[in-house]
């Protein structure tokens, strides 16, 4: 099984990155930041004996994407799965973020997962099933004020990876969407979950877990994952209720985490 | 005068070592992670016995940032110490709620508890065999009732935040262990240290959930860092060299049957791997 994985130097990227390399998988590993990508690697090799191949690369950016796919050809590394984990946020209210940050949130969550999944299809190999994961969010379930953007371009995910899992059915291809709460990665990402105090503990996933549970998944044809009863039992309120009474409900609670976050910012 | 390194010098009972050791009239070098906390440490340090005192930054939890801390630490030892170091006391550790890994891909309490030690113990043994120096180690009591969990050693699965924070307990038990071992025959040897329960606030630092309900419930129990830091300053302080492995109270103690050569080197080989070097040794 051969897998790419961008993405793959943060946290959630490095989780499935650990568990395909468990599994004995054959990684093509790619992300913007070149020395993190070469740390990661350097670290499965100590523990894991498979192969693991690796390649830095701007996932915006035309070009890269077409080095990144000519280096796989010429590897002769024909895939088998593809996990879009590549992702950013800037957190905050709509006016206090430039536009070049709101752009840049549609350009990567969006425009830039969807060129590398078009490129990765046409390189899949002949005959057999193909496996694609995009990384949506428990926040693409609801309208979510002070996370506008964000929110929505994991919406967007959500609802392509529906539509393009029945499109391509019938071409022995299986799409997910794996919609997280949050989850401990990054420092930032832990300071977050800190300041949203019991809401933020009860909603947070296991990482190893949900890397292991969505390669499960995928395999097994599931079209979406939300990790956790909870996280399960909000989607379920999601769809009941009606948006405006959940974005005031949100907008109450972050609002009061986002102050609390600033301070255990400080603080760390 | 002697060089002693603390790593996790800025809060809890790494700040309270070096205020000890101070008073001892050592040659104080701290290691901290963030910088804010450094700058406050290191004014009250210098008010306080209007002595100069030594800081450097690093996120000891990345294998890069060692490498990093061990070079800077090189370069100072070589141009101000004489090229020696007497002691380096391994003090930062953490606890976490949740399985994070990181930037390695290693588990965050695995890689800042055992494997950052084991690594700057690396880096620093040149300068530690200059002056017949002592390697301690923040171990704790929990390590007993506690076995290497050999099959899958950073809890990838059935992750249990005390049961990893035990383990890396015993890992540093052990790493003690292997030190002298290999080294106490050219003058180096290592100590576990037993801090007892401290009111500090390691399980509050990024936790959540029961971890940070529990130790904050806890802590409250816990003595004054200053008292474990005797213990530190007891080891290090002693002229004919501690023959004990593990020490509480300036005793010294009984340690888990765990704690043997048998698991000792098989950690021993492990850790090298994780951390791509060589100690060399006798064994």
């Amino acid at each position: 099984m051969n897998v790419l994985i961008t993405g793959a130097s943060g946290g959630l990227g490095r989780a499935f990155a650990i568990d395909c390399a468990e599994r004995g998988y054959n990684l093509l590993l790619t992300d913007i930041n070149a020395t993190g990508l070469y740390t990661v690697k350097q670290g499965l090799l100590r523990q894991y004996n498979t192969c693991i191949l690796t390649k830095s690369c701007d996932i915006t950016n035309d070009n890269d994407v077409e080095e990144l796919m000519t280096f796989a050809r010429e590897q002769d590394f024909k895939l088998d799965m593809l996990l879009n984990v590549a992702g950013i946020d800037h957190e905050g209210g709509f006016t206090e973020r430039s536009f070049k940050q709101i752009s840049s949130i549609l350009r990567v969550n969006i425009e830039a997962t969807l060129r590398i999944t078009n490129q990765a299809l046409l390189l899949r190999r002949p005959n057999s099933r193909f496996y694609v994961v995009f990384v949506s969010s428990l926040a693409s379930l609801y309208p979510m004020p002070l996370k506008a953007t964000y929110a929505a371009s994991k919406r967007f995910l959500l609802d392509f990876s529906i539509a393009l899992g029945q499109e391509l059915k019938g071409q022995k291809v299986s799409v997910l969407s794996l919609c997280p709460g949050g989850l401990p990665t990054t420092q930032d990402a832990l300071n977050g979950i800190a300041a949203q105090g019991f809401w933020g503990s009860v909603t947070t996933n296991k990482l190893e877990k949900v890397a292991h549970n969505t390669i499960s998944k995928v395999q097994r044809n599931r079209h979406v994952y939300i990790p956790g009863v909870l996280n399960r039992s909000f989607s379920i309120a999601g769809k009941v209720l009606p948006a405006g009474f959940i974005a005031k409900l949100l907008y109450n609670r972050w609002n009061k985490a986002q102050k609390q976050w600033l301070v255990i910012d400080k603080k760390a | 005068m002697k060089t002693v390194i603390i790593t996790g010098a800025t809060s809890g009972i790494g700040f309270a070592v070096c205020k000890e050791m101070l008073g001892l009239d050592y040659n104080v070098i701290g290691v901290g992670h963030s910088k804010e906390k450094i700058e406050a440490a290191k004014m009250q340090l210098q008010n306080e016995f209007l002595k100069k005192v030594t800081f450097f930054q690093a996120d000891l939890m990345q294998q890069s940032e060692v490498k990093r801390l061990a070079e800077e630490l090189s370069q100072h030892l070589d141009e101000h110490c004489e090229g020696k170091l007497y002691a380096l006391i391994n003090n930062a550790g953490c606890v976490r709620s949740w399985y994070s890994t990181t930037e390695d891909g290693y588990e965050q309490q695995f890689a800042l508890n055992h494997l950052a030690p084991f690594l700057l113990t690396h880096y620093m043994l040149p300068y530690l065999q200059k002056d017949n120096g002592r390697v301690l180690i923040t171990s704790s009591n929990s390590h007993k009732m506690m076995r290497m969990h050999w099959k899958d050693i950073m809890y990838k699965k059935g992750y249990n935040p005390l049961m990893v924070y035990k383990q890396t307990k015993l890992c540093n038990m052990l790493f003690a262990y292997a030190i002298n071992d290999r080294f106490s025959q050219s003058g180096v040897m290592a100590y576990g240290i037993d801090p007892g329960l401290v009111n500090t606030d390691i399980g509050l630092k990024q936790t959540g959930g029961l971890v940070r309900l529990i130790w904050s419930l806890r802590k409250k129990k816990g003595v004054k860092p200053e008292i474990p830091a005797k213990t530190y300053a007891w080891v290090c302080s002693q002229e004919n060299t501690p023959q004990g492995l593990y020490y509480y109270l300036c005793i010294k103690k009984k340690y888990s049957k765990q704690v043997n050569r048998e698991n000792a080197d098989k950690l021993f080989r492990i850790s090298e791997q994780l951390c791509g070097i060589k100690f060399g040794g006798y064994i």
